[in-house]
């Protein structure tokens, strides 16, 4: 589906390995503990040392709760073609729970059901570049070929 | 620490205040504050002013200065505290600080607002920081306010069968209070029907179950036990207050981050336990002693789930208590006697304030129309970005 790696809306939100999209967070070595987007500290007021590095998140979760976000967000929020659409929270195995856009019709979202990432166009850049953001989609959705 | 009693209260009206500045209304609703305590500017040993970041303040937050330099001059000591929609009970606590350890026998907290229109923006100037959760929500998904509150809504209605009428009636219920308020910005009564015929904000909650933005201000004057006793002050005591920010593992997702470590065993909305808990114990009462609430009602899911999470009512035990009437100020637990933030829209610094106001005349048995029947425990609670939860209980 993508001829060329899709362009992110802010730089390491996530990443593209070999086709499949991910999530880039922040591990802490010294308690495992699992944070998105990236941070700066371990917030684990039981953690001393705070060893931290970057991750890439499991793609697969389930899908908390959602609503459908009907007015058009302020800046810096830019889509293209704006319609309302679908905001879901995500649980992860790592013991993160992810706000996202979901990409599926209302009638298929339901609390419970398995999502995995996968990234979508919001709007195009001054100079033609499409920028995308992370989302959710159903984990039955066939993966796209790279 | 010494004990503090409430000697003066005064809110301005809400609503939208074209022609007036946040230092007019602060001015205007101070003086209101002094002469409900029948005290003179004079008399002020201390300012505290929930600091906004909107308005006013000289650009660095110096609300307290900027009162104190426009109307008053007398050398008092002036705080200024960040808190967001919680500061005005931070800025309570403080002021209580400050009478409790011997600083001063009488000071003021105020809190004066004016809101830009509309959903609340990311702050101008702010750096694009991957960083940044406030950043990631806009950037990547733009989630509004009411979007973490509709996923909370949904997430209700999954886990306890809540149903949208359910919800339409809280907002009901605060619009019937607002009716009574000459304060709210919104004073006429709603229907079900119509609350849930108003536009789809974040499904499923409509418009009218989604506070709005406003102006206002309120403020509160404290006073060592003695001096109030000196001027003849009806008795309210700040029994307890607390503040807290949020534990590590707490379910909730948080405006305006995108993601939350939940952890076994750990409370949601955790800085709102934090600070509750903290002015229970520092009362020295039980959840069964409260008379009435003041809660944080941006929308009409807190309305359910606040008072539940708070150990004021049993998980799921809301519903029913919004479907029998009894979060009216005649009912078994009366929830924002003032209309809440869906009758007064919220003006961040000052909303917490307000709740304590309503609180105080409550207490008084000043709040006419919309009064509980000889209350004698009142308690408040707000959120506030930054994880910070505040409460206060007042008896008389």
């Amino acid at each position: 589906m993508h001829s060329t790696a899709p362009l992110a809306v802010a730089d390491g939100l996530f990443s593209i390995d070999g086709g499949a999209v991910r999530l880039v967070g922040t591990r802490c070595l010294s308690c495992n503990s699992a944070y998105f987007p990236q941070t700066v500290s371990c917030r684990n007021p039981d953690c001393r040392d705070k060893n931290i590095e970057e991750c890439r998140l499991s793609p697969k979760g389930v899908l908390y709760s959602w609503t459908r976000q009907q007015y058009q967000p302020p800046t810096p929020f830019r889509m293209d073609d704006w319609k309302p659409y679908l905001i879901g929270l995500v649980d992860l195995p790592e013991g993160l729970r992810v706000l996202g856009m979901l990409d599926m019709g209302e009638e298929e979202a339901a609390i419970g059901m398995a999502v995995r990432v996968e990234c979508l166009a919001l709007h195009a850049d001054s100079d033609g570049a499409t920028r995308h953001t992370y989302c959710f989609v159903p984990a039955d959705q066939p993966e796209p070929q790279p | 620490m010494r004990p503090v009693r409430v000697i003066g209260a005064a809110a301005h009206r809400w609503g939208k205040f074209a022609d007036r500045s946040s230092l007019q209304m602060a001015i205007a609703t101070l003086g209101d504050a002094l002469d409900d305590a029948g005290i003179a500017w004079r008399d002020l040993q201390g300012l505290v002013a929930a600091s906004s970041r909107f308005e006013g303040g000289m650009g660095w937050g110096l609300h307290a200065n900027e009162i104190v330099q426009a109307a008053g001059e007398h050398g008092i000591a002036c705080v200024n505290v960040g808190g967001a929609c919680a500061a005005g009970a931070v800025g309570f606590h403080t002021a209580c600080g400050m009478i409790a350890s011997g600083q001063a026998d009488i000071v003021a907290v105020i809190g004066a607002e004016k809101m830009p229109r509309g959903f609340i923006p990311r702050p101008p100037g702010s750096q694009d920081d991957i960083h940044d959760g406030d950043y990631v929500r806009w950037v990547a998904m733009g989630a509004t306010n009411p979007a973490y509150w509709a996923i909370e809504a949904r997430r209700r209605m999954h886990d306890y069968g809540t149903t949208r009428t359910i919800m339409a009636k809280a907002a009901v219920s605060m619009r019937e209070n607002g009716a009574r308020n000459p304060r709210a910005r919104f004073q006429t009564a709603t229907s079900a029907e119509e609350v849930l015929a108003s536009p789809t904000v974040s499904d499923p909650l409509h418009l009218l179950e989604v506070c709005a933005v406003s102006d206002g201000a309120a403020a509160l004057i404290l006073a060592s036990e003695e001096r109030a006793r000196q001027l003849g002050a009806f008795p309210i005591h700040a029994a307890g207050y607390g503040i807290g920010t949020g534990l590590f593992g707490d379910p909730a997702i948080r405006v305006p981050t995108v993601a939350a470590t939940p952890r076994e065993g750990i409370g949601h909305t955790s800085e709102l336990l934090q600070a509750v808990d903290r002015a229970f114990a520092m009362a020295g009462i039980e959840r069964s002693d409260v008379d009435l609430i003041e809660i944080a009602d941006n929308s009409t899911w807190q309305i359910l789930a606040w008072p539940e999470m708070l150990g004021l009512a049993a998980p799921g035990q809301m519903d029913w208590l919004v479907e029998q009437g009894e979060i009216a100020p005649e009912g078994k637990l009366p929830v924002n006697p003032s209309g809440g933030f869906l009758s007064f829209g919220e003006a961040t610094t000052a909303q917490a304030l307000l709740q304590i106001c309503e609180c105080v005349w409550q207490l008084r048995g000043q709040a006419d129309k919309r009064q509980v029947p000889d209350p004698k425990v009142a308690m408040s609670a707000v959120l506030g970005l930054g994880a910070n939860g505040g409460s206060v209980i007042l008896t008389r």
